[in-house]
């Protein structure tokens, strides 16, 4: 299976056929669809070493002059290592730049804690003039990359996951990509509403397929901005879960609550996420996953257990 | 072009300016500013940066990574049209609008790259001179940076960049004054020998003296065999007794008449 990062990568690969303006800079990070992109177009790949600060900064340098620029490393290193560097440089100086964050959540799984990316979501979200996509299948990193690369205005930082994930997991037209979130399942008012992001997305969709008379599914890939169209949707749905491969703090859950009570609407929420310690134990993400309560029987659960 | 005498007397009233903006303004950074005067006043004025006097605008890009002492190029900037008078007088008025900051920012005319925090200029002119580069385009690009800054790893990483790319339109001046806010540089952490450091990354080095416009002006024109770094040794808060090579004048003190009028007419 074709993973999310080769998946972007190839459509900047595409767009560099006719446009050189663009330029994308690794911090010494691969992909087999990079190996491509640095063979054929050496002048527009820039390897920064292992240097994610001055990345950035060199970054901020080409996208001054216009120039259409994307940022590629490891999720834990490319968020926390140089967040100052994206404070000071594209956000405060309003460049469009994207940031291709790779193996977000325990996707380092067997790694350790060193290399999850567990609060990268809250640090980016942080970032004045941020723009955030967690993609649950390869379908929406395609539209993601095609609309980046046409319309690149803003600060992008992309949450792309490091395993493979579906194909398809439901349909997106253009005009619900605008919009950041799809919904998966039928939708009613009495219904239990699960919103989620990324790979993870697909635990909650197995929960669907038992319980499609009590919940539907809504994969909020843009989580930042929400959009005012999903909570007006889900004005009268009483009951939400939400569930989000990151430490509860800025998490997905406080984003949605935020963009309720922004509109003076508050649900119940129920808020699934990992929890405050390091995780040394191994075992495999699947295994952390449901030992801390992410997977889809817990999240099955959640479904008549008290909000 | 002016003479070395002129370019000292213009030196002169630029210090003069300044000092008056920051008894007005009442903060901001003079120390720094004042060591910073000469290299600006000879990169300006002896056109290493170019000015396209039609369009208003510098043909060559200058990066103050030392934000706190962005405050040095209002008034040339303001002497070259670039930035309104009204600007400039408005700054520390009170009930005045004004653009003006005591760290640059994009949204002043004139002003590059937005500095403040240490550490991210000579990365960010490291992307613009390879932008220019790439487009094969007849641009240099000069950061200053202060010796402060290289303590901060960035700095290093982006010397890296620079001779792994061969940015030759890339200018980098060091202003050494030898101070940092708690003390001297050696005494609070080691930094020398700073010369050494730099060859040892492939660099030459010209080390002259910062506030003598002569000097200035041999080491930025001097063609070197490596990319170039000027180590220009200066004095913090040059030109005024009170400040010179004193720690606390990293910041703007409260000064009484007598001390005023004893500064005025240091630098008269």
């Amino acid at each position: 299976m074709t993973l999310q990062r080769d998946i972007f990568i190839n459509e900047v690969y595409e767009a560099l056929k006719v446009n050189k303006k663009i330029y994308f800079l690794s911090a010494d990070f691969g992909a087999e669809a990079l190996d491509r992109l640095r063979k054929n177009f050496p002048k527009n790949f820039i390897h920064c070493g292992i240097s994610e600060q001055a990345m950035f900064d060199v970054a901020t340098g080409l996208a001054l002059e216009k120039k259409k620029v994307f940022v590629y490393a490891m999720a834990p290193f490319i968020s926390l290592r140089a967040i100052e560097q994206i404070k000071c440089g594209p956000s405060m100086m309003d460049l469009p730049m994207t940031i291709l964050s790779v193996g977000i959540g325990l996707g380092y799984a067997d790694a350790g804690p060193t290399h999850y990316a567990t609060e990268d979501f809250a640090c980016l979200r942080s970032i004045i003039g941020t723009k955030i996509f967690t993609p649950s299948d390869n379908l929406t990193v395609k539209f993601l990359a095609k609309d980046i690369i046409k319309n690149n205005k803003d600060l992008n930082y992309i949450r792309l996951d490091r395993h493979p994930v579906q194909d398809n997991i439901s349909n997106l037209s253009n005009g619900g990509f605008q919009e950041g979130f799809r919904i998966i399942g039928n939708f009613d008012e009495n219904k239990v509403v699960i919103i989620s992001h990324g790979r993870i997305l697909n635990q909650c969709l197995e929960v669907l397929k038992n319980n499609n008379n009590k919940c539907f599914v809504v994969d909020l890939f843009r989580s930042k901005p929400i959009s005012k169209k999903l909570i007006t949707t889900l004005k009268n749905n009483k009951k939400i879960i939400i569930v989000d491969e990151q430490c509860l703090a800025g998490n997905l859950s406080s984003s949605v609550f935020e963009a309720f009570s922004n509109l003076k609407i508050f649900p119940k929420i129920k808020s699934l996420y990992l929890p405050e310690e390091h995780v040394f134990e191994n075992g495999g993400r699947d295994y952390l996953l449901k030992k801390y309560k992410l997977d889809s029987h817990n999240i099955e659960l959640g479904l008549s257990s008290n909000f | 072009m002016p003479t070395i005498k002129k370019l000292v007397e213009i030196s002169k009233q630029y210090r003069q300016e300044l000092f008056e903006k920051f008894l007005q303004v009442g903060q901001g950074h003079p120390g720094s500013v004042f060591s910073i005067t000469e290299i600006l006043v000879c990169l300006f004025y002896e056109k290493f940066i170019r000015f396209d006097k039609k369009k208003l605008k510098f043909h060559d890009k200058i990066i103050i990574s030392k934000g706190h002492a962005t405050v040095a190029l209002y008034p040339i900037l303001k002497n070259f049209g670039v930035l309104s008078i009204k600007e400039w007088d408005n700054w520390g008025k009170k009930g005045l609008k004004s653009q003006l900051r005591v760290f640059g920012n994009t949204s002043i005319p004139g002003i590059d790259a937005t500095t403040g925090s240490l550490g991210h200029g000579l990365g960010v002119g490291c992307g613009l001179a390879l932008s220019y580069k790439k487009d094969k385009i007849d641009k240099n690009v000069y950061v200053i940076i202060s010796e402060g800054e290289l303590y901060e790893g960035s700095t290093w990483e982006a010397l890296l960049f620079a001779k792994h790319y061969n940015l030759d339109n890339l200018k980098i001046i060091v202003d050494q004054n030898l101070l940092i806010i708690l003390g001297k540089t050696d005494e609070c952490l080691k930094l020398s020998p700073i010369k050494n450091k730099f060859k040892g990354f492939g660099f030459d080095v010209i080390e002259c003296d910062g506030h003598n416009i002569q000097h200035l002006k041999k080491a930025f024109s001097k063609k070197t065999k490596n990319l170039k770094i000027i180590l220009a040794n200066t004095i913090k808060g040059k030109g005024f007794s009170i400040m010179e090579n004193i720690p606390k004048w990293h910041y703007w003190n409260p000064l009484n008449n007598q001390e005023i009028e004893k500064c005025r007419a240091e630098i008269k």
